[in-house]
């Protein structure tokens, strides 16, 4: 009897503080967004047209599949990683190389795993010692291109039988076929995420690293293995841009970070961690790329891209925060 | 002086405040107490205009008025000290006392105020030195510092909510002089409080909520333990602490030898026997909480013996002790407990690989198995879904518990401050708790500052001076005085 007055009373407490009011608010003010975002599209002339849908879902997808490895980082806690592009550029490049020299499965693997590599390292470094995410991000971002104008002298390089690109391009059930890796992409991560010990050891350190290290979960492998998909599914987006353009440089993906970010914040995944799925992530790429078409389609420049990204990403964090207050 | 009348507080559909009527005379201290989520929070903050009330009046001097915020409860004299102390630990005292104090002009270190901060300071019979880091003072000497800060504002009533939650019993006593001093000089105190302990030794009167409805207000001279209890819970309290079982003495259990924690713990020696609950007494900072961490795995640089039935358990190897089933329960949920997940995966979270195969979870374990558990430590079985941070203490206290059970045999429970933040309904199940986990035969060792708490639950109390042995005490033995004695100043300890 008394049992269930505490039980109610802390039910009371948290409608009472907003805490679940504010949840299903922002759910709402989300939902509502989205609703306004898809009517303003409907009723833009030339957005409903095959083409301009095509390139629309052909190129969220680079940026889609970085977001989807962004997500596992913001998840485990992590905030965000300013070197997912870079790394995609590097996958882009070791796919070129390799696939002139050794075929098709040698380049998507060794494109693969260099990005994997590059990242879990990181992750290591950020779970082991506790580095700053952000600061290890950044000197990994500069040490990439870094390394990379040293060993390439940032050239491009193309690829030789442009034959060997067609795994990847066009259509596919009439959808482009980067479409469907980043649909597929976005699929596996949700599987992970949802279904492997992996994926809840992960949202056990996004959403407590102490208490995780009181239970003993593996926190140092939990936040490598969360890296090493990231780099994962970013090689994955530097593989679809390569064989797009039949070539790689170290320019590609330059700032994606910050639209894969945008996405994930957008989608609604928790920024300090611990909550949030690959699915929210998908949204919040679509959200975001359909809004950028529509700059483009109402003739403002290219520079308002990156302002609006910005300021979504600043309202999302001003609305999440005004959430943790209350 | 401060007059509260059929205050009412809704947000939403939901009534956080009902009818609440209360006085406080000039140098009155009164309690208010209840359960966690009566209310007293929400009159709190009604008081200091952070809430608007939807209905009834709150009088000053006899003249209704409205308080339209923090800023404007200042200005009439109404200032509260939080729970969470809000001072600027890298300033130092003098910065603090002044900081945020509208009548300040441009420089505060001017003597005028180093005086005014100082007298603050004497009439809560503390003397430190203005010019000290905050940093470098105990939790309870940084409380002072608040409550002299309102006294530099010319508070006249001042709130105080749980002031003495995270203080040791030394500490304690000192707030509690303070606050005689203050209540002497004509201030008048709320003062809310979970430790009945501190109605009686010091309020003169209190109000009870329960449910957002005022249940009544008496003097404290009037009635006594058993009848404010049972107007806090609102039925009658038949016995906060469960009858110790009988269980034969055990060899088995977890032994330990020769503790070290640089800087906390010193050559430490005792045993906890399965079926009993062995407690550690010791001042907040007397090492006793850093022996259940090193025991946990969590200090890195604990050394010492410790063996389990016979079988070593090696320090420092949080994996290792998971593995023999050994749960620690540390005393800040929200920071080393809790995770900001559903209930379920809190109640799982130790144990999801006995739940799932080859790398694969396996939900439909998990959600039984959750819901075994939830059974077994009388957590709502509707709230699996909902987040654990939702839960009141008594409630997330329980999630923590429940990661102990399951495995082979029956394994140790190392629990820091079982019954911080707990409101009294749920301590006494609390402690039944942890009466089932010996009848299961697990190993219980308990640290606590709350003395009532050890002499009521433990069949075996080891005293700690400065992170130093000074006694051990079997059941029957177990007496508050002694162990007060023992943890403040132990005479002898020092020479044996």
């Amino acid at each position: 009897m008394a049992k269930d007055d505490t039980m109610d009373l802390a039910r009371v407490n948290e409608r009472a503080f907003g805490w679940s009011q504010g949840l299903s608010r922002l759910t709402l003010i989300r939902a509502a967004l989205l609703l306004l975002i898809a009517a303003f599209a409907l009723t833009t002339p030339g957005f409903l047209s095959v083409p301009s849908l095509t390139a629309l879902l052909t190129n969220l997808s680079f940026v889609g599949c970085i977001s989807i490895g962004m997500t596992f980082i913001t998840l485990s806690g992590n905030v965000m990683s300013f070197a997912l592009g870079a790394t995609a550029a590097v996958a882009a490049v070791v796919f070129v190389n390799v696939l002139n020299l050794a075929g098709y499965p040698a380049a998507v693997l060794a494109a693969l795993f260099s990005g994997a590599l590059i990242t879990a390292v990181q992750g290591a470094l950020i779970g082991g010692v506790r580095a700053n995410p952000i600061i290890v991000s950044i000197a990994a971002n500069v040490l990439i291109y870094g390394c990379a104008e040293w060993l390439t002298n940032n050239e491009t390089v193309h690829i030789a039988a442009p034959m060997l690109a067609l795994p990847l391009q066009g259509k596919l059930a009439g959808l482009p076929v980067e479409f469907i890796v980043f649909l597929a992409a976005t699929i596996v991560a949700q599987f992970v995420l949802s279904l492997t010990i992996f994926g809840r050891n992960l949202f056990y350190i996004g959403s407590g690293l102490p208490a995780a290290e009181a239970v003993g979960l593996p926190t140092i492998r939990t936040a490598t293995t969360a890296y090493f998909w990231a780099g994962l599914f970013s090689s994955v987006a530097g593989i679809l841009l390569a064989s797009r353009f039949v070539q790689a440089n170290m320019e590609f993906a330059l700032h994606y970070d910050y639209d894969a970010i945008a996405a994930v914040l957008v989608g609604g995944t928790a920024i300090q961690g611990g909550s949030g799925s690959a699915l929210r992530t998908f949204i919040g790429v679509v959200a975001i790329s359909v809004i950028q078409v529509l700059l483009l389609l109402y003739g403002l420049r290219e520079e308002w891209r990156l302002f609006i990204t910005g300021l979504i990403v600043l309202v999302v964090i001003v609305l999440y925060s005004n959430r943790q207050r209350n | 002086m401060l007059n509260v009348r059929h205050l009412s507080v809704t947000f939403g559909r939901v009534q956080a405040l009902r009818d609440v009527s209360l006085s406080l005379e000039q140098g009155e201290v009164r309690a208010v107490c209840g359960e966690n989520g009566a209310g007293k929070s929400t009159l709190m903050k009604t008081l200091i205009g952070v809430v608007k009330p939807q209905g009834g009046l709150i009088e000053i001097d006899g003249k209704p008025c409205s308080i339209s915020g923090p800023q404007a409860a200042q200005g009439i004299g109404i200032a509260l000290v939080a729970q969470e102390l809000s001072l600027a630990p890298h300033l130092s005292v003098l910065d603090n006392i002044w900081l945020g104090n509208r009548t300040v002009g441009l420089f505060h270190r001017k003597r005028e105020y180093r005086v005014r901060a100082n007298a603050a300071l004497e009439q809560l019979n503390a003397d430190f030195d203005l010019d000290r880091p905050v940093s470098n003072l105990t939790i309870g000497q940084r409380q002072i510092v608040e409550i002299a800060r309102l006294l530099v504002r010319e508070a006249r009533i001042l709130i105080l909510d749980e002031p003495t939650a995270t203080l040791s019993d030394v500490e304690i006593e000192r707030a509690m002089a303070a606050l005689r001093r203050l209540k002497a000089a004509g201030k008048s105190v709320l003062y809310v409080t979970h430790r009945l302990g501190e109605v009686f030794d010091i309020c003169d009167s209190v109000t009870v909520l329960r449910n957002g409805e005022d249940v009544g207000s008496a003097l404290v001279s009037q009635i006594d333990r058993q009848q404010l209890i049972e107007m806090m819970l609102g039925r009658s309290f038949r016995e906060m602490y469960p009858e110790a079982p009988v269980l034969p003495a055990s060899q088995q259990g977890l032994k330990v030898q020769g503790l070290n924690v640089p800087g906390a713990v010193q050559e430490l020696s005792f045993s906890v026997p399965r079926g009993r609950i062995t407690c550690i007494a010791g001042q907040v900072g007397a090492g006793a909480g850093m022996v259940t961490r090193a025991l946990a795995g969590l200090v890195p640089n604990a050394t010492g013996q410790v063996v389990l039935d016979g079988k070593e358990l090696p320090l420092g190897s949080v994996r290792a002790r998971m593995k023999r089933n050994v749960t620690f329960v540390s005393e800040d949920r929200a920071g080393e407990g809790i995770f900001r997940r559903p209930v379920l995966e809190n109640l799982v979270a130790a144990r999801i690989g006995e739940h799932s195969t080859a790398g694969m979870l396996s939900w439909p374990r998990l959600l039984r198995r959750a819901g075994e558990l939830c059974a077994e430590v009388k957590v709502d079985v509707r709230r699996l879904k909902a987040n654990a941070f939702d839960l009141s203490g008594g409630n997330q206290q329980k999630l923590l518990f429940a990661r102990a059970l399951g495995g082979t045999e029956p394994g140790v429970l190392l629990v820091n401050e079982p019954c911080r933040g707990v409101d009294v309904g749920a301590r006494a199940e609390i402690y039944r708790l942890l009466r089932e986990f010996c009848r299961m035969g697990y190993a219980l060792l308990v640290v606590s500052s709350d003395l009532e708490e050890v002499a009521g639950i433990s069949d075996r109390v080891i005293t700690l001076f400065r992170g130093s042995y000074v006694a051990c005490y079997e059941h029957g033995e177990i007496d508050i005085a002694r162990i007060l004695a023992d943890i403040t100043h132990p005479i002898g300890a020092r020479a044996a």
